[in-house]
């Protein structure tokens, strides 16, 4: 304030009300359009969706005899189990989403050709990296649980 | 009381014909001013220039591609709209409302057939429109902006033809669109975010197929429509359909003045014309810019009514009986029932993105982000990289060798790509002979 009128004393011009209020007016606008497209995006990035849980119960140790290597493709997962450790391993392809079905090397994907060893290594085609595992755990009720938002390092197996 | 009755006689009598003139305001034209305010009297032909170049009408010129694009976009509404009373985009329903189409829907299979046909053929004359605008070098100035509207419609269109093809829900719209969103989500920074939201889930399923229906029903036609408009707006702003600079004139007087009496305001035109058929109008108005064109006026350019009515007229009844034809005889394809765990083998795009698919198959973000990327900025700088200012409006002109020359290039790779993608690529994307 003082600053200001200091100005005006020295003779320097003000910014002029009009030319003032214009600016104001023409961040309020522009603000707002930019705060109603970002709040439309918040809209459209649903908070609760309605597909599968990311974590599931796949049943008990015993299902899974050693050296089995089941894909259970409506998860999306595949339990590994060599002697008495179990792992989960992504059968979704990390080239662009396809399932990878096992294959005696290791998996292998039907859309563009990626091959993956027996622990979801790319050794072949177009995947940029390999599949992910996901954090086994054993429930108080003695049943395995995937959970697919807890991505482990490959080879790390749960033992039961 | 006779006198009276006499003149509600007359304006019973005369109903129809006042209906007619209240809604055509000009009689059909026997003159060429008569011509000239048929034109710019009616809401749909104001559109259209009162005069329009010889050059513009030539079909080997402009080959009709872009009205022929506009048309199937008013078919596609058309049949889109129709369509839209009989399906639910959810996954329990939208597959057997596509079968419901096929056996209980009175003109359901045609319907859906012209659907899908119109929409290929769009994708294909859309940019076949982009490819002779190229080569005929019509992007320079001052028509810069149009070329990017024009960009930008092309990919609404192929957004639009995407949107659309998760839809039916079977195998190859869900695999299909599961290695669509995969690719976007590759883009930098934006990339996961953007397919989540697009998805509204980690994968494709309810959520998607709402979010793509909105897109393709509402969002994307209308902001189509729009673009449209624009670039419509821009052909003729931008002095109409590019054409060769005409022979440096002998130097004339400017503009030829003869405008003898203003018109009374409040008589009709035609009336005014039929009144005074003599009266002789040089200019109706003046606007900056590129419109004016004086000089060869005469010789280079005709009534638009009727002659680029007639045109227009054909272009739309070839581009209907074409779609109906091929509608007739070949059914859109609809696969087996989304099985979300036994993917196709190989999952394959619609044909015009299989050369991205085929590029995507060495790297996902060069060939589904990186390359289409740097073609697309390619694309839309054109006419402000390319700024020689010779040979527009010819075919192949002399003097743009390397232009056209890099432009078919472009064009070549993509179909080889598409080619390749389409034709020599089996199971796990391996190579196969189809011979």
């Amino acid at each position: 304030m003082a600053a200001a009128a200091k100005r005006n004393e020295s003779g320097e011009q003000p910014i002029p009300r009009r030319q003032f209020l214009g600016w104001i007016s023409g961040v309020g606008i522009v603000g707002s359009a930019i705060a109603g497209v970002f709040s439309s995006l918040v809209f459209l990035k649903p908070r609760a969706t309605y597909g599968q849980p990311n974590r599931f119960s796949i049943g008990r140790p015993e299902e899974f005899p050693p050296g089995a290597r089941m894909a259970i493709d409506a998860k999306r997962v595949c339990i590994v189990r060599e002697g008495n450790k179990v792992a989960a391993i992504s059968t979704t392809c990390t080239h662009l989403g396809c399932i990878v079905a096992p294959s005696e090397t290791g998996f292998q994907c039907p859309c563009h050709g990626s091959q993956f060893d027996v622990d979801g290594n790319v050794t072949g085609g177009p995947a940029p990296k390999a599949l992910s595992w996901y954090q086994v755990s054993l429930t108080p009720s003695g049943e395995l649980e995937v959970d697919k938002d807890n991505e482990i390092q490959t080879g790390t197996y749960l033992s039961v | 009381m006779s006198k009276e009755t006499s003149t509600k006689w007359k304006a019973l009598v005369d109903l129809p014909s006042n209906v007619w003139r209240s809604i055509f305001r000009n009689p059909l034209p026997s003159s060429d001013r008569g011509r000239a305010a048929t034109s710019f009297t009616n809401f749909f032909l104001h559109i259209q220039p009162v005069r329009v170049s010889r050059q513009a009408l030539r079909p080997s010129y402009t080959m009709g591609l872009g009205l022929i694009s506009f048309f199937l976009f008013a078919i596609l509404t058309v049949t889109g709209v129709l369509l839209m009373f009989y399906y639910v985009p959810s996954t329990g329903q939208a597959y057997d409302r596509m079968l419901d189409l096929r056996s209980s829907v009175a003109f359901g299979i045609i319907l859906r057939n012209m659907h899908r046909w119109a929409a290929h053929a769009m994708v294909a004359t859309v940019f076949l429109h982009m490819c002779r605008v190229f080569l005929t070098g019509s992007y320079k100035p001052p028509r810069e902006f149009n070329w990017v509207l024009g960009v930008a419609l092309f990919l609404l269109t192929l957004l639009s033809s995407f949107t659309g093809y998760l839809l039916p829900w079977d195998q190859l719209a869900f695999w299909a669109i599961t290695v669509g969103t995969s690719i976007a989500g590759y883009a930098p920074f934006i990339g996961k975010e953007l397919k989540f939201i697009l998805l509204g889930d980690a994968n494709v399923g309810q959520e998607a197929l709402l979010r793509f229906y909105v897109l393709h029903v509402v969002v994307l036609p209308a902001v189509l429509t729009i673009f449209v408009a624009v670039h419509f707006w821009r052909i003729r702003k931008d002095g109409g359909l590019a054409k060769p600079e005409p022979e440096p004139a002998k130097l004339t007087p400017a503009v030829e003045v003869t405008v003898t009496e203003a018109v009374p305001a409040l008589v009709p035109v035609a009336a005014a014309a039929a009144a005074a058929p003599a009266r002789k109008f040089t200019i109706q108005g003046l606007v900056r810019g590129p419109l004016i064109k004086v000089g060869k006026l005469e010789e280079d350019t005709v009534f638009s009514w009727p002659n680029l009515l007639i045109a227009e007229l054909v272009v739309l009844l070839v581009t209907i009986a074409g779609v109906m034809a091929v509608s007739l005889f070949f059914n859109a394809p609809l696969e087996q029932p989304v099985n979300v765990m036994h993917p196709p083998n190989p999952a394959k795009a619609p044909w015009y993105f299989l050369g991205l698919q085929e590029q995507v198959s060495y790297s996902a973000f060069w060939g589904g982000i990186g390359i289409p990327g740097i073609e697309l900025l390619l694309l839309l700088l054109v006419p402000y990289i390319d700024r020689g200012k010779q040979g527009v409006g010819r075919w192949f002109a002399r003097e743009r060798i390397l232009a056209n020359s890099v432009f078919l290039l472009f064009v070549f790779v993509n179909i080889v790509l598409i080619a390749i993608g389409t034709f020599f690529r089996g199971a796990n994307w391996q190579f196969v002979s189809p011979f």
